[in-house]
């Protein structure tokens, strides 16, 4: 497939007669040997099939080939290896769906209404086997056939995780959780008629931002949660129906008959990533993970090897994302120097001049081969483009977007000296760009090219009603014609940009920022308002992985002393803040001077706190203490822990409840942690674990096992139920309901460890001064909570470490290098370009209400109180055109969509 | 069809970056719809006021979507 001449019309797949397996629909539905891997493809191009394109494989057929109209299709294409010299590399091959066909007990293979959750995803989805209708598969077995929906639905948890006995994946695939209650909570959104939604879980692990939250709402609006494992999955003699088998927890065995099973498949590194491991050197470790230090997340054992997402350990698609530009971070560390040196600049002709122009409007009609003038007369729409005011010039195309056409569009603008252009084809949004381009080769500005979407959003959707669709063609050329005759020429301006960073919090997330802003080459102020670097990192024993923080923290310190390029400020605060993206100017003061400081971009890197708890007579009794003041005990091998006999350790201490609707993340694995070394210390010592769900999500799973292998006790507490603590003279007495057991336990214990919460230092002012959103607990609440982690909507300013969430050091780095590798993005650019699409309001007509500067989502408006009128900052405007419709004189002008051309388009549209 | 049949003309004000992209993919998916409406393109919702819409109903409109 020649992907540079498709235009993706799909009458190839139309003519296809090979049906085969939707693998992108998990094969539950059906598509063509050539196909569109998914609607969303980008590029939108189709592909072939070879394995089962009957011309590939049998050497006849060839109707693709025969109904190309744009001569696409190549049979003779063949396999070729390109080389490329590379300075690093990333890793960022993913992961499969767990199949569990080979666990008989679940059926999965022989009922069709046992489906994987990723099939389940599909059968939810709009661009899915059943267009988003949820239906029981044993009832859709065509597409004839209408299908049933579901009644009752079953998620087994833990589905090739956390079996070590079955799959032999002994890890957590930390995601299910999270998309069981997702998946839950959209099916009882699709169906018509209540949906009993039941999940069967072992521990609920919600770790992440939010989820807790989400969680309890699912919860709430009646989505069950059981907690046990089922064993056995059965089809109902003579239906379709599935009958589960459990065990209760208080050991009742149980029945229970459902219409569908969504079994909740782990995360699994496939056997073609375990291969190109072994080719690149790289090794993985157990269950096919890449090994890596908690300190540098994304490194392999190859050097200049990176590797990001499931590849370095289960997790979702924040951290995956995250990740993702933590590796870009690392790989081009040490490529900095040769930064820029094989880019390449195109050379344009000089901007003609139509100031005071009549305007000479070019309208050029496509046929997108037989796309639109199979339906729309294009004929026709040409000839009454040509009867449209200012219109000097008509061309029809059979395709617009191809080079030859391209080429020949630049010279009729240039020939007939049109001075506005219009496109009648596809959609701006894949097209207007390449249409802009041909406008700069023709010396003309990009701005004055408007499209009709004549394709899209009319051939296509009135296949039909050819006279109707050739109607509305012609109204959306006329609507187009009227918009572009009131276009003018918008220009971008060069912005200079302070090539400097400021790091705000010199705990190990700022510290690593810092030194990896430093190493890519720019100066760095790294701001600490304690006299010390290190943060919290400074009160923490060891990684989950067993690696020491403080040598790594006196490494770390080192090197931030030894960098030229990073100034540390300690005792330091922020005053004032000014500017925005590529010119800030911040104040700082400390040890009584302040200082200003030009910067191009800023890192929020401020932490949390260890919460201190007012409950379990913490504060009132010397054995009641937290994981921090273990951590220390521990440290300095405190006699207590030597000759303690019991310990019981309490979780999700002000997490997880009221007040902190949050989980606090850490924590579980901390404790367990803690546990284990304690044993190391005295193996003699009893230790219970009183717990609400264990979440030692990914790999820490092993921790978990291994503390269980090792004794120590776990018992579950519900929050209505809360163990008691009681003094009991130098000792504890430790009252806790067991679930299992169905009986009340006393504890005598030598010392009680709180799992306490991780609060927010809720610094509003910080979030003031960069003008960045702060959430209902204090967390710091980035641009997008799935695909821009680590940025704010006010651009140049971005947020790492445990401002954003509670979060381990491996994710704290992750992070801290994410938002250097964001940064540099911009630190990059000599200039940043502004204007084009930005409001501009006339002075004139302002009459000071402010009322745009309240609505303006990035902060764009400021007041100038010489002039008394509002005023944008084109850095700052998106372009949305709020303050356009806020205002009540119609001051600000959307530049490229003002209200002229908005009326205009309206009054064109319903004058025929 | 008939002549007599009451045929509305609509006006739909879509954001670009949303509800115009999924008229964009309705066409991709060919799904198919009365033609009765007359998209215009705006770079965000919130950019659509009062006058728009008291405009567009001026001019004829017997029905408008925003879609953001």
């Amino acid at each position: 497939m020649d992907v540079d001449k498709c235009i993706a019309c799909g009458l190839c797949a139309e003519k296809c007669p090979k049906k085969v397996d939707d693998l992108y629909n998990e094969s539950i539905a059906k598509r063509k040997a050539i196909y569109v891997p998914y609607s969303q493809a980008v590029p939108l191009k189709y592909s072939i099939d070879a394995s089962q394109c009957i011309y590939l494989t049998k050497g006849k057929c060839g109707a693709c080939e025969k109904n190309c109209p744009a001569g696409a299709i190549n049979f003779k294409d063949v396999e070729k290896t390109i080389s490329i010299n590379v300075g690093g590399m990333i890793l960022a091959t993913g992961f499969d769906s767990y199949d569990p066909s080979s666990l008989d007990y679940f059926n999965y293979a022989t009922c069709d209404d046992v489906v994987t959750s990723l099939e389940f995803e599909r059968i939810l989805s709009a661009t899915g086997p059943y267009q988003g209708h949820l239906l029981r598969p044993s009832s859709k077995k065509g597409p004839k056939d209408a299908g049933k929906p579901p009644a009752k639905i079953a998620w087994l948890q833990c589905v090739g995780s956390r079996d070590i006995n079955r799959s032999g994946h002994r890890y957590c695939s930390s995601v299910c959780c999270m998309y069981a209650v997702k998946q839950a909570v959209m099916a009882q959104e699709h169906s018509n008629t209540p949906l009993d939604c039941a999940i069967f879980y072992m521990d609920m692990r919600t770790q992440g931002k939010d989820f807790d939250r989400y969680y309890e709402n699912a919860r709430k609006n009646g989505v069950r949660f059981v907690n046990t494992r089922v064993h056995t999955i059965k089809r109902e003699t003579g239906s379709d129906n599935l009958i589960l088998r459990y065990v209760e927890e208080n050991g009742t065995a149980r029945e229970e008959v459902y219409d569908m099973v969504v079994l909740s498949t782990g995360l699994v590194i496939n056997g073609a990533t375990v291969d190109l491991a072994q080719r690149l050197g790289v090794t993985l470790g157990e269950d096919n993970f890449t090994k890596a230090s908690c300190f540098a997340p994304v490194s392999t054992s190859v050097d200049g090897i990176y590797a990001c997402g499931v590849l370095t350990g289960p997790k979702d698609i924040p951290h995956s994302v995250m990740e993702a530009s933590a590796a870009a971070c690392a790989a081009t560390v040490g490529l900095a120097p040769s930064r820029g040196t094989l880019i390449r600049h195109e050379e344009t002709p000089e901007e003609r001049n139509i100031d005071r122009q009549r305007p000479r409007i070019g309208v050029f009609v496509c046929n997108c081969g037989i796309n639109i003038g199979g339906i729309v007369r294009v004929p026709e729409v040409a000839t009454y483009a040509a009867t449209l005011p200012d219109v000097t010039y008509v061309e029809e195309n059979l395709f617009s977007c191809s080079q030859d056409i391209q080429d020949k569009m630049t010279q009729a603008i240039t020939e007939q000296g049109l001075n506005r252009v219009v496109i009648a084809a596809c959609t701006p949004r894949t097209h207007e760009g390449l249409f802009q381009q041909t406008l700069i080769n023709a010396g003309l500005n990009k701005y004055l090219v408007e499209m009709a979407n004549i394709r899209n959003q009319d051939s296509w959707v009135h296949s039909d009603d050819p006279d109707q669709a050739t109607k509305k063609a012609k109204d959306l050329v006329r609507m187009a014609v009227a918009k572009v005759r009131l276009a003018s020429p918008l220009t971008q301006s060069p912005l200079g940009v302070s090539r400097s960073a400021l790091v705000i919090g010199g705990g190990l997330t700022g510290m690593i920022s810092a030194l990896m802003l430093a190493r890519q080459g720019f100066p760095v102020h790294l701001i600490e308002k304690s006299d010390i670097l290190g943060g919290n990192a400074r009160l923490l024993n060891s990684t989950w992985q067993g690696e020491s923080v403080a040598n790594r923290l006196e490494k770390l310190t080192d090197d931030i002393n030894a960098e030229e390029r990073i100034q540390v400020h300690l005792c330091s605060s922020i005053k004032h803040v000014e500017g925005f993206v590529g010119n800030f100017t911040t104040e700082i003061a400390g040890n009584g001077e302040s200082e200003t400081i030009k910067h191009g971009v800023a890192i929020l890197a401020t932490g949390a706190k260890e919460s201190k708890p007012a409950e379990y007579l913490y504060g009132e009794h010397s054995g009641v203490v937290t994981n921090l003041e273990l951590d220390a005990m521990i440290r300095t091998d405190d006699h207590r822990l030597r000759k303690a006999e019991n310990i019981v350790f309490i979780q999700c201490v002000g997490s997880r409840d009221a007040n902190r609707p949050y989980c606090s993340k850490v924590c579980c694995t901390h404790t367990i942690k803690n546990a284990l070394a304690l044993l190391e210390k005295n193996p003699e010592v009893r230790i219970f674990i009183l717990y609400r769900d264990i979440r030692t999500y990914g790999q820490r799973e092993s921790l978990y096992l291994e503390a269980r292998q090792k004794g120590v006790i776990f018992s579950k507490y519900e929050l209505q139920k809360k163990p008691v603590v009681i003094a009991a003279g130098q000792c504890l007495e430790v009252l806790f309901h067991d679930p299992v057991l169905d009986g009340n336990i006393a504890v005598s214990a030598d010392l009680v460890c709180l799992a306490t919460a991780i609060e927010s230092h809720h610094d509003a002012s910080l979030a003031q001064f960069f003008k960045v959103p702060m959430d209902q607990d204090g967390w710091l609440l980035e641009a997008h909570q799935k695909l821009r982690p680590v940025e704010f909507a006010t651009e140049g300013v971005f947020l790492c470490g445990m401002a954003h969430y509670p979060k381990p050091i491996e994710e704290s780095i992750s992070q801290a290098l994410a938002a250097t590798s964001r940064a540099l993005t911009v630190l990059t650019r000599d200039q940043i370009m502004v204007g084009g699409v930005v409001s501009r309001i006339n002075p004139e007509l302002c009459c000071g209400c402010q009322g745009c500067i309240n609505v303006c989502p990035f902060g764009a408006i400021t007041f100038n109180l010489d002039r008394q009128a509002a005023e944008v900052n084109a850095a700052l405007c998106k372009g949305c055109g709020a303050c356009a419709a806020a205002c009540p004189s119609e001051a600000p002008m959307l530049m490229g969509f003002n209200n002229e051309q908005l009326y205009a388009e309206i009054e064109m549209a319903l004058c025929s | 069809m008939t002549s007599q049949e009451f045929q509305p003309k609509i006006i739909a004000f879509v954001c670009n970056w949303c509800a115009y992209g999924a008229a964009d993919l309705a066409g991709v998916s060919r799904m198919q719809y009365p033609p009765n409406v007359r998209l215009i393109r705006v770079m965000c919702s919130a950019t659509i006021s009062a006058h728009h819409i008291l405009k567009a109903f001026q001019q004829g409109a017997d029905g408008i979507l925003v879609g953001g």
